[in-house]
């Protein structure tokens, strides 16, 4: 059989082991995952917490508070501003867990509950939720729904401006869910195609006992190379813009006109 | 045309329509990385405020292409 059309049989089953199957229970291998990504969240963080010291002297407490500092200085000064402490827990949760949720994708055998639509839209609507609570909780519930429109225009063009601003506050959801779940998906997908690739052409090789067919993997496997480092590239960024998202709504919502 | 090929002709049109919608945030997200490094090298001090501002628009950008990728599925 040549190697393409064996390639080209091969691809639904790449994509149907993508599809949630149920591992034990009612838990689906994104699930599952999810539950251990939030144990090792949990161990991680919990751990660094119990040995802080004023001077970290462990390299261990010396990496989480370093994460930490990142997003207070990243996502709480610069996103937020002034009043940032006290949404500092809810974003270094957010941004640890879609880190290691990221990340522990790209470990052979491990899924990554992200690239999962079901698990960016329970994330996306947290944080919906949380900075609308936050809007309603500074402004109260009608001046809120009137901050939405920027202040200061026309009287005529408030309610244009304001059904628009309306229209891109619901469609937050949509984007920060889908942006997570489509960069995962997508990069787990080119990944396991160009592994799939590297295989089946080696697979042939040794099938039809002719060393030249085996060639074209050498560059396959350079490509999946090059597209695990974007890929851990990608991990970070994702988690990045998800969180400096959140900050940034939080702080539209709740800032004091 | 039966009805396969006009299924098949429907998923393809699918794939062009994200494709077509994919183009304006593209060039969109680029203008604003321009923007973005050219500002940064002429205010190297104002570096995080304007990656801030720079992952806000071209999160706005974006949100184009991904509701064609939205579409993609549900249409």
């Amino acid at each position: 059989m040549n190697a393409l059309e064996t390639l080209a049989a091969d691809v639904p089953n790449l994509k149907q082991s993508f599809d949630p199957t149920i591992v034990f229970g009612g838990l689906t291998q994104y699930t599952l995952w999810m539950i251990i990504i939030f144990a090792i969240v949990c161990i991680v963080v919990l751990t660094a917490a119990r040995k802080v010291t004023l001077v970290p002297t462990s390299k261990f407490v010396n990496m989480v508070e370093y994460g930490y500092e990142f997003v207070r200085q990243d996502m709480g000064e610069n996103a937020i501003g002034r009043g940032y402490e006290k949404h500092m827990s809810f974003l270094a949760t957010l941004f640890f867990f879609i880190l290691i949720a990221n990340f522990i994708g790209l470990i052979p055998g491990c899924k990554t509950p992200t690239g999962s639509l079901s698990v960016t839209w329970a994330l996306a609507a947290i944080s919906f939720v949380y900075f609308n609570y936050y809007g309603i909780k500074t402004h109260g519930g009608w001046g809120y729904i009137k901050s939405i429109a920027p202040s200061g225009l026309p009287i005529a063009l408030v309610p244009i401006i304001w059904f628009f601003e309306m229209l891109s506050l619901l469609l937050r959801v949509l984007t920060l869910a889908v942006r997570l779940y489509g960069n995962m998906f997508a990069g787990h997908m080119v990944l396991g195609i160009f592994a799939l690739a590297t295989s089946v052409f080696i697979g042939t090789a040794i099938q039809n006992m002719d060393l030249v067919v085996s060639l074209p993997s050498i560059g396959w496997f350079a490509l999946l190379l090059c597209m695990y480092a974007l890929e851990t590239l990608f991990a970070f960024i994702q988690a990045y813009v998800f969180t400096i998202l959140s900050a940034v709504y939080i702080g539209l919502a709740s800032a004091e006109h | 045309m039966d009805a396969s090929t006009v299924t098949f002709v429907i998923s393809a049109l699918k794939l062009v329509g994200y494709g077509l919608g994919a183009i304006g945030p593209g060039i969109g997200i680029g203008i604003a990385c321009y923007g973005c490094c050219v500002a940064t090298a002429r205010q190297p001090e104002l570096q995080g405020r304007l990656f801030t501002d720079f992952i806000i628009g071209a999160a706005m950008a974006e949100a184009l292409a991904l509701i064609g990728f939205v579409l993609t599925f549900i249409l």
